[in-house]
């Protein structure tokens, strides 16, 4: 019987320790990539970030034409000692579109009404009707439209948890009839492309 | 449960034969061997047939009326393709299985996406399947992709439910029957959350069909989780299929075929009946 017993817990170790180094590549890797992506990008506007100190560089999220991916497109923006005015100006470059080969997953008729943060981290961002207007519906696209807004601000605020967005003042049950508005978004880092 | 309602019978009829070849046993004795016989043999019919009663489908053609959903470069509408696919789904499904099927809509008129849930649930349906053609604001989009609701951003609650409901040992045909009322009682704006592991499987087993079918040709986009609106009421397993990229103008030239339909029917259909078999075999 010890021997067995001997057996099981000695492959109970073996997969703890298994376990532990997957924990280890795991927190080491993404942490790699966070350094990856603020190395890689604004290398060349960090220097001027850092002489001028009234901008700020933020990461926009616009999609990729081959994959449809969420893609990191640097950009600068007025530094200001409130966050929301850092974030509403986030979602206005957002909606202005890629100034590359990205795609803007925002119709660029949609105007940003209004952004409040709560206590709790929720930002609340409110667009016009034109945003549901000119959408083309469908399930891919909604689902890119709300990404993008949630990703950039959750990306570029720690403060901002999750992102209710809002029509017109009020909560609207979806954009184009599939994704639940009902409750706020949390980001999804999934979507965005690796490299 | 049918091979037992095959047994009983079977094995009253080899008494039957053996009493009648031997003789040896008095007539009053045989009458009662022959009546309980017969009743068990009923019984197990009568339960057999209460398995297999009569059991509903929701189909659901994506948005109708003033919604005309996502409109393709020539002028193809996503309402009109979702409800000529579903169509073709219906008489699939009525035409090879023992099923009933409901549609949402059954012509060109608004149905509020609450309300196509709620008659699913009011049908008491087994399965929904919600019918949509994809859109995107790039162009080359395309493919095939199916969906199942997903419990992020939900409430602890509701999550701690889900999993209790998800994980239990003796789940799956328990659940449907036993985690029903609880869900409808406490939170019937989420009773998708109860079968998330069923509507996972549907999903895959549904876009393994349209990904794998030889007409369809289409990109396989996989099987992905989002919280539609459509699907969270919903108390059974539910998906939506998202059948090509109606803003892809090549596959909107396919998707106003006829054949496309069919097809498209055709695969999802299959997929369904790899369901059934899977979730009746145990």
């Amino acid at each position: 019987m010890t021997p067995f017993m001997d057996k099981k817990s000695s492959l109970a170790l073996a997969l703890c320790v298994v376990l532990a180094a997957l924990v280890v590549v795991f927190f080491w890797s993404s942490g790699n990539e966070r350094l990856r992506k603020s190395d890689g990008r604004p290398s060349a506007s960090e220097p001027a970030a850092l002489s001028d100190r009234e901008t700020k560089n933020v990461s926009l999220f616009f999609l990729r034409e081959d994959d449809g991916l969420l893609v990191a497109e640097p950009r600068e923006i007025a530094a200001d000692a409130s966050i929301v005015h850092e974030a509403e100006a986030v979602i206005t470059e957002l909606i202005k579109g890629s100034r590359g080969e990205l795609v803007s997953p925002l119709p660029p008729e949609t105007k940003l009404s209004q952004l409040f943060i709560t206590k709790e981290g929720t930002a609340y961002v409110d667009f016009s009707r034109d945003l549901i207007d000119n959408h083309p519906s469908g399930a891919a696209a909604e689902i890119s439209t709300v990404y993008a807004v949630v990703d950039s601000l959750a990306y570029n605020f720690k403060s901002i948890k999750k992102v209710f967005i809002l029509i017109d003042g009020e909560e609207r049950e979806t954009l184009a009839g599939h994704l639940s508005l009902d409750r706020p978004f949390s980001p999804n880092y999934s979507l965005i492309a690796k490299r | 449960m049918p091979s037992d309602a095959g047994s009983i019978p079977a094995a009253s009829k080899n008494l039957l034969s053996d009493m009648t070849r031997t003789q040896r046993i008095a007539r009053p004795f045989r009458l009662a061997f022959v009546v309980a016989g017969t009743l068990v043999a009923g019984l197990a019919a009568f339960s057999a047939a209460q398995a297999r009663a009569p059991r509903t489908i929701v189909i659901d053609p994506g948005h109708g009326g003033l919604d005309v959903g996502a409109k393709g470069k020539f002028g193809a509408l996503e309402k009109n393709v979702t409800l000529a696919v579903s169509f073709k789904l219906k008489t699939l499904i009525e035409q090879n299985l023992a099923y009933r099927v409901v549609l949402t809509r059954d012509k060109d008129i608004d149905v509020s996406l609450e309300n196509r849930s709620a008659l699913a649930n009011n049908n008491d349906a087994t399965l929904f399947i919600s019918i949509h053609a994809n859109a995107s604001f790039r162009k080359k989009a395309q493919g095939a992709e199916t969906y199942f609701m997903s419990l992020t951003d939900m409430d602890e609650e509701t999550r701690k439910l889900a999993y209790m409901e998800n994980n239990s040992a003796a789940l799956d045909q328990r659940i449907a029957d036993e985690a029903k009322n609880d869900v409808q009682m406490i939170l019937w704006d989420m009773a998708q959350s109860a079968y998330i592991k069923q509507s996972g499987r549907l999903a895959e087993l549904i876009q393994q069909e349209i990904s794998s079918d030889p007409l369809l040709k289409t990109e396989n986009r996989g099987i992905k989780q989002a919280r539609f609106k459509v699907l969270t009421g919903v108390a059974c397993p539910a998906v939506l299929v998202e059948a090509a990229f109606i803003s892809n103008p090549e596959e909107e030239q396919k998707l106003i075929t006829d054949e496309f339909q069919t097809n498209v029917a055709q695969a999802i259909y299959n997929g369904l009946v790899k369901y059934i078999r899977l979730t009746s075999s145990r």
